[in-house]
């Protein structure tokens, strides 16, 4: 029986070519960009969830500062893990991680120094699954002078040679041992190193260099604390056990809480659970849902409303004596033939588009078809998908009545034409939503590039000086005299984002028991005027050498300290009492979706490894070679790296760039699928109407009388959509637009500009088959019937 | 002539069918009672709108009697659902239509297979059983061709062959020969003479007083009601 019900179901799709074309082309886009968003979903969901020890794994976060200062801190005090381990039984291991960057590995004559270093505890090989594939996983750390190096690192220093024993130089200055080799971190790893060299390394060498004792620093918020926690215990009354052990050791911390943040959610999550991406991850699990229902629309729509040409056949079914449940059986064969041509020329396209979707995403998925992650969300998809199209059709087709359609009294009207409509109209709400979001992101990013910062971030780069440290003033004495260079200036680091926190800060009148958060920035003398950053009060550094006794604040510190006439006032940040010499108007020094925060302008040569050289553009390429000449005076075989503060701030907003590329190619996907639908169904209405279309020409209809008469039903259908479309897309931008302290409004052009476009390509798609219909031959429209 | 039996096959008794549209009421059957007796062969004539086609549809179950009883082999039918109409009909019922209703996306062999498919036959049964037919009607040759690359007379061999595949106790023919010239016409009127010959009830709606000889009786109608029957000898 199923042999004939494919017979019946490949004879249609090859006697109906055009609406199987329509309806294949559909399904195959619709599923290829579904799966691909699914696949993409599926990856940001399986961060950090493969090792066995997942849902015992949490990170300790520190929830800090008082007042609107107040906020988590995933780095936190170095000895809280082994403290809260020794008087906790509910911890059975704690993992301590710190990056250590900017080193220069050698081995011979190979030279690296981008290898992405770190430092964690021995334990780092037994909590989570990072295999060892050579070296001892109980103790891979033999001395302080061990490291476990990744397998791609190991080929890249040492080719096929066995790795372990070989010792690297690190700095030029200390010898390491490889003692352990362990697997590439998987892509979907949070912790992701190339080298890991042990936390007593850092330990030892800060007790001996700074005499800092690590295990006792309850200052130093650089370290990232991972607890792997006995199944079933209870968190709230852990964190609060956390904070006792704490504030044993350090009293005056009362503001510091601790949070418990479940590995497999550190990826999407904060620690106080608010979105870290998992509001896109909902979004584009939406959008792939739209655009599914979109192709299982046309579906559905094309399926249900060329029905009626189908009567003569499923009545005389009947009439031999199918059961309903048979012809039921019949359709949803039909569908799932369809739905395995349109799936098996998905997986092509995938393959196809995956590079392109990955250098779109950011992301590096493979679709390799052995892997059962991706058959879970193909086949789910397909599944969901084939259910959701099949079911209609093939229900309304069963229980056609077998007399009336055999004497054709089933007409264009069946399987009801308002729900077709109602479906029309929902894939046109779906893709002017998705239009409307697409404008409103473009803007907004438009927006936040076109913004007045409060500096001038044009054509400057940046470098790490390393060793010109104590020759910098030579060094921009030089650079100052290239042709392309107009300024050089210094700081602790980037001004597009100080990402440093620093809660030590004391004032006269500051309230008890408070503490106030800020972020603090070295700078030099220059670096105001380089900037073009504009004083609201004071003055600014001069380079003399009471100025690191000397604060400048920005006017946001100042308001939320509540300070008046703050110029020549007492401040104290990090043990340095001193006076605030100057206030300088607010800048964006982070992401606009954070309100512009505190921050606090240091001067301290010592402290000031960045170089930001001011170029004219055009020279921008003189510059960076004479910038480059320099650093290789004083820093020999250490690579040069640099760059433009441009790219920095668009690093800022690399996701919602990406969102935003991704949602013009999804709308554009979502209308071309629609309009296929729409292109099936004109066609289809046009050729029932042939017969109306010649007796209308004959009586003197014109062409464009004709094409007005059946694209009017279905422009009516868009201007429905865009009143349904219009309050539900204000409402989810309006949310999105939420997460920017600063932001573009949505005027109504927007909804109007997406309507527009939603009418004009429903109506070129339309007059595409009317035209054609209507400049048929009235005298073969009449014999036709 | 073979002799009619005397077990009756069917009986209706008071049929009633109306058509309702919002504003007209039509009577299409009006307190209609025939018997029909296994083997016979009975013509149904009357001008348009008496009911004719109206009470082949019912005979066949494919359509609900608003009142009345209908005795079809000794069971009450007349309320049967859906369901226990499908499976009478499929085992006991063939039809044979003025447009032949063949489905385009199917061969001979394939149209003439399908009622077998639905009742169930096995696989090697039906080739033997749909051969055995397409034999008979002589359209073997044409067992690959599709409907559309027959002639009329042809498709109305094919459209018999898939009617009497299943052994029917009955046939019913609306207008069979409606469709044809009057060689193609004479021809299925001698198939279905000879069905009735090998046994098969036979019940056609026909307009042709030439195609009503070939039955036993004929039973006139007007409004839905029987006018006159006439016994042919």
């Amino acid at each position: 029986m199923i042999r004939n019900y494919i017979k019946t179901a490949w004879r249609n799709l090859a006697k109906n070519k055009f609406y199987s074309l329509i309806n294949i082309a559909g399904l195959t886009v619709g599923l290829a960009i579904g799966i691909m968003i699914l696949l993409w979903v599926q990856d940001e969901l399986s961060f950090d969830s493969y090792h066995k020890n997942t849902p015992n794994i949490y990170r300790l976060e520190l929830f800090g500062g008082t007042g609107a200062s107040r906020q988590i801190w995933t780095l936190g005090v170095a000895p809280i893990g082994p403290l809260s381990k020794q008087a906790l039984p509910q911890i059975e291991d704690f993992v301590r991680l710190r990056d250590n960057g900017g080193n220069i590995f050698k081995y011979g004559d190979k030279v690296f120094a981008d290898e992405n270093a770190g430092f964690a505890d021995p334990s780092l090989f037994s909590v989570f699954d990072f295999p060892l594939t050579q070296g001892n996983a109980a103790n891979p750390f033999p001395n302080d002078n061990s490291v476990v190096i990744t397998k791609k690192t190991a080929e890249k220093f040492f080719g096929t040679a066995d790795p372990i024993g070989k010792v690297i130089r690190s700095n030029d200055k200390e010898n390491l041992t490889v003692s352990g080799v362990v697997k590439d971190f998987p892509d979907n790893s949070s912790i992701n190193y190339d080298m890991i060299m042990p936390f007593s390394y850092l330990v030892h060498h800060l007790l001996n260099d700074d005499k800092v004792d690590l295990n006792n620093n309850f200052t130093w918020f650089s370290y990232e604390t991972f607890l792997l926690l006995k199944p079933g215990t209870d968190l709230k009354d852990l964190s609060v056990k956390i904070r006792q052990v704490h504030l044993a050791h350090k009293p005056d911390d009362t503001d510091a809480d601790y949070l418990l943040l479940p590995l497999a959610k550190m990826h999407l999550y904060n620690a106080d659970l608010t979105d870290k991406g998992i509001g896109t991850v909902r979004i584009f699990l939406i959008v792939a849902l739209l655009i599914l229902v979109i192709a299982c629309i046309n579906y559905v729509n094309l399926s249900t409303a060329r029905s009626m040409l189908r009567s003569k056949e499923i009545s005389m079914r009947k009439i031999v004596g199918a059961a309903k449940w048979q012809l039921f059986i019949q359709f949803i064969v039909e569908t799932a033939l369809l739905f395995l041509l349109a799936a098996a020329l998905a997986l092509g396209l995938i393959f196809l588009l995956m590079p392109i979707f990955n250098q779109v995403s950011g992301k590096q998925l493979i679709f390799n078809l052995s892997d059962y992650h991706i058959w879970v969300v193909i086949l789910s998809t397909i599944a969901g998908t084939l259910a959701a199209s099949s079911i209609y059709p093939a229900l309304l087709l069963s229980s056609f009545e077998p007399l009336k359609a055999l004497k054709g009294k089933i007409s264009a009207g069946i399987g009801d034409v308002l729900f077709r409509k109602i479906l029309v109209v929902t894939q046109f709400v779906f893709s002017i939503v998705l239009i409307v979001g697409t404008i409103v992101i473009t803007r907004q990013l438009n927006y936040i590039r076109s913004r007045n910062l409060g500096y001038d971030k044009t054509n400057v780069f940046m470098f790490d000086m390393r060793a010109i440290g104590p020759h910098y003033d030579a060094v921009r004495a030089e650079l100052l005299k290239q042709p392309g260079i107009l300024d050089v200036a210094r700081s602790s680091g980037s001004i597009v984002h100080i990402g440093g926190q620093d809660g030590t800060s004391d004032w006269d009148g500051k309230p008890a028991n408070s503490t106030f958060i800020v972020h603090p920035m070295v700078v030099d003398k220059d670096l105001i005027s380089f900037l073009k950053l504009k004083m609201a009060s004071g003055s600014a550094f001069t380079g003399a050498p009471n100025d690191s006794a000397h604060f400048i604040l920005n006017e946001a510190a100042i308001k939320e300290i509540g300070m008046k006439d703050p110029v020549g006032k007492r401040f104290k940040m990090d043990n340095i009492t001193g006076t605030i010499i100057g206030v300088v108007k607010d800048f964006h020094f982070a992401s606009m979706k954070e309100k512009i925060g505190p921050t606090v302008f240091i001067y301290q040569p010592k402290w000031m490894p960045i170089v930001y050289v001011k170029t004219t553009g055009r020279d921008a390429a003189l510059a960076i070679n004479a910038a480059e000449t320099q650093f290789k005076h004083y820093n020999g075989q250490y690579p040069f790296s640099y760059y433009f503060m441009d790219d920095v701030f668009n690093n800022l907003y690399k996701g919602e760039q990406t969102e935003g590329k991704l949602f013009n190619y999804f709308a554009a996907i979502a209308i071309f699928i629609s309009c296929l639908g729409l292109l099936g169904l004109a066609a289809f209405t046009a050729q029932l109407r042939t017969r109306e279309i010649g007796v209308r020409k004959v009586l003197g209809a014109s062409v464009s009388g004709i094409v007005s008469l059946l694209a009017r039903d279905f422009v009516k259908l868009v201007f429905i959509a865009i009143l349904i479309a219009t309050p539900l897309s204000w409402f989810a931008m309006n949310k999105w637009l939420q997460d920017y302290a600063y932001h573009i409004g949505i005027g109504w052009w927007v909804f109007f500009a997406a309507g527009l476009l939603a009418i004009v390509i429903a109506f070129i798609t339309i007059s595409f088959q009317s035209i054609k219909a209507a400049l048929m031959n009235p005298v073969k429209s009449l014999r036709s019937e | 002539m073979k002799r009619i039996g005397e077990t009756q096959m069917i009986k209706i008794t008071d049929l009633e069918k109306y058509y309702r549209t919002e504003e007209v009421e039509t009577i299409a059957l009006n307190k209609l009672s025939i018997e029909v007796k296994t083997g016979e062969f009975v013509a149904i004539m009357g001008p348009s709108g008496c009911g004719k086609s109206t009470l082949l549809n019912i005979l066949g179950m494919l359509d609900d009697p608003d009142g009345g009883s209908y005795v079809f082999n000794g069971v009450e039918v007349a309320h049967f659902n859906e369901r226990k109409r499908a499976d009478l009909r499929k085992h006991n019922i063939g039809f044979v239509f003025q447009s032949f209703n063949l489905i385009d996306e199917l061969t001979v062999f394939e149209n003439v297979e399908l009622p077998l498919i639905y009742t169930g036959i096995p696989s090697a049964e039906r080739v033997k059983r749909v051969e055995e037919v397409l034999d008979k009607m002589q359209i073997m040759h044409r067992r690959n061709h599709y409907p559309q690359q027959l002639s009329g007379g042809q498709q109305q061999r094919v459209a018999i062959a898939r009617a009497v595949v299943n052994k029917p106790k009955l046939i019913l023919a609306d207008e069979p020969t409606g469709n044809l010239d009057s060689s193609n016409g004479n021809e299925v009127m001698e198939l279905l003479t000879d069905l009735n010959e090998q046994g098969t009830t036979i019940i056609m709606v026909t307009h042709s007083e030439h195609d009503a000889r070939y039955s036993h009786r004929i039973i006139r109608l007007l409004d839905g009601q029987t006018v006159v029957e006439n016994i042919m000898i």
